[in-house]
């Protein structure tokens, strides 16, 4: 497993993916950048606004549509000139390879949600905020992000394995994403929407009584019901594709 | 010319191109089928015209869904060719470097227009089954629905020579993301950035103006990308 998960990263270091990583960070900061906090008066923690004002495009559209990027990019090796065949002809389990792929994506979506703190912070600075900087409810949001694109990485790592190319599995994010715009406004639907969690749960202005800005029951049904069968869903595939 | 587009909507067949041509103008309206679904009563008292204010809820999520649909065909169109390393075969055929990308351009822009007259139809079928009071109100109509296609030329063709250019289709993927998350954020964007022009606003408050930008960046860009690809070695 380990080895593995080694082989994957070395792939993955010599295959650009850098500037996708920063591309997300940047359009934080553009945005944070351009937003007026003069316009809003009222003694609101100026963090506040800016986390609130980056997340509606950052958490809404770019978040999700960059981890069926993220999971083509880790499966074009393989796409390419018979990868496929020459992996699993090594000693490995077909499970392991998927899993070691889907623990890298997480990861990388990790370190995409940490650069996004960074955004966060460089747009506090640029725009010289005084107020405290609100650590521990923006690692909630930054933390419980991450969470919620658990489903959605595992639906797009099973795409990019069905599909050569990178648009058939970009197709088929977006056709779940667009709605999400809509689905955030409606109370009935938007907790139920897995495309719409990585909103909801970086939305800090939700309750802050749970551990996360999401009632426990909605992170668990929703985020880790659709995660199961995502995941499960692309694991049997993997085992029974013809290669 | 005529073979040269023959064989390009030969090579599009079966590989989802038509399904996704129809899938983005009934998600257009699907999506305010929900929203008109969910709260009709709501939305209907939001304006005094019933019809205008329909139009302009479509026209929320016709902008993303070019700028979307747009990213998605030229990577797809160009990765044709990518997968089975067809460039050096096709450029190797009697036929000019130019003819090549401009058929593939034509292509997409029918494509497209396609996609835009079933906008319209699609629109004005659910506004008829809604039944307003007010009449139908035809020029709106066409204006929503093709203004934004036009608008959007300059997006097709740098996103096109983009993906021609790419040999990591990962690239386009992620300008067309920037794309759509410009576009989403078009109100405050500066009149000069070309995706806020499908949204159909600027400081003058005249669409026509983003029409004809559209169609001379369209032209301009589109000249730009086949120049730089015909200059380019296939490998």
């Amino acid at each position: 497993m380990g080895a593995v998960l080694r082989s994957e990263w070395y792939k993955l270091r010599k295959s650009k993916i850098l500037p996708i990583i920063f591309a997300g960070p940047l359009i934080a900061i553009i945005i944070g950048a351009l937003f007026n906090y003069d316009s809003m008066e009222g003694g609101f923690n100026k963090w506040y606004l800016a986390v609130l004002s980056m997340n509606l495009t950052y958490a809404l559209l770019f978040l999700p549509l960059i981890t069926g990027v993220l999971a083509s990019s880790i499966c074009r090796y393989e796409h390419q000139a018979g990868g496929w065949k020459q992996l699993l002809a090594l000693p490995v389990t077909r499970g392991n390879v998927f899993i070691s792929k889907y623990v890298l994506l997480l990861l990388l979506v990790f370190l995409i949600q940490l650069l996004y703190l960074g955004a966060i912070y460089i747009v506090g600075i640029i725009n010289g905020f005084t107020d405290p900087f609100p650590l521990e409810i923006i690692w909630k949001s930054i933390i419980g992000g991450w969470l919620a694109t658990f489903p959605l990485v595992a639906l797009q790592l099973w795409m990019s394995i069905v599909f050569k190319s990178f648009a058939a599995p970009f197709a088929v994010n977006v056709i779940f994403t667009l709605p999400t715009i809509l689905a955030v406004n409606s109370e009935r639907f938007g907790p139920f929407y897995p495309w719409a969690q990585p909103f909801s749960m970086m939305y800090i202005g939700g309750s802050a009584d749970d551990v996360f800005f999401v009632p426990w029951e909605q992170v668990l049904t929703v985020v880790g019901g659709s995660f199961i069968i995502f995941f499960l869903g692309g694991y049997i595939y993997f085992q029974r594709k013809m290669i | 010319m005529i073979s040269m587009m023959q064989t390009d909507f030969l090579k599009i067949k079966r590989k989802g191109f038509w399904f996704l041509t129809f899938l983005g103008p009934i998600g257009v309206v699907a999506l305010q089928m929900v929203n008109y679904g969910v709260r009709k009563e709501y939305l209907l008292q939001q304006s005094e015209n019933d019809w205008l204010y329909y139009l302009q809820n479509i026209s929320v999520f016709t902008p993303l869904a070019l700028v979307l649909g747009i990213a998605i065909f030229t990577s797809f169109i160009a990765s044709i060719e990518n997968e089975t390393n067809a460039w050096k075969q096709l450029i190797s055929l009697p036929v000019s470097k130019m003819m090549v990308y401009l058929s593939k351009f034509t292509i997409l822009a029918c494509l497209l227009f396609i996609s835009s007259i079933l906008l319209m139809l699609f629109t004005l079928g659910f506004g008829i089954f809604l039944s307003f009071d007010e009449a139908i109100p035809w020029w709106e109509l066409v204006k929503y629905s093709f203004y934004p296609y036009f608008a959007a030329l300059p997006v097709l063709a740098l996103q096109l020579w983009i993906a021609t250019v790419s040999k990591n289709q990962g690239v386009p993927i992620t300008t067309g993301i920037f794309g759509v998350i410009f576009a989403y954020s078009a109100y405050m964007l500066p009149d000069w950035m070309i995706w806020k022009w499908p949204s159909l606003m600027n400081q003058w408050d005249e669409p026509l103006i983003n029409v004809l930008l559209g169609l001379g960046v369209g032209c301009l860009l589109y000249v730009m990308g086949m120049l730089d690809f015909t200059r380019r070695d296939v490998k």
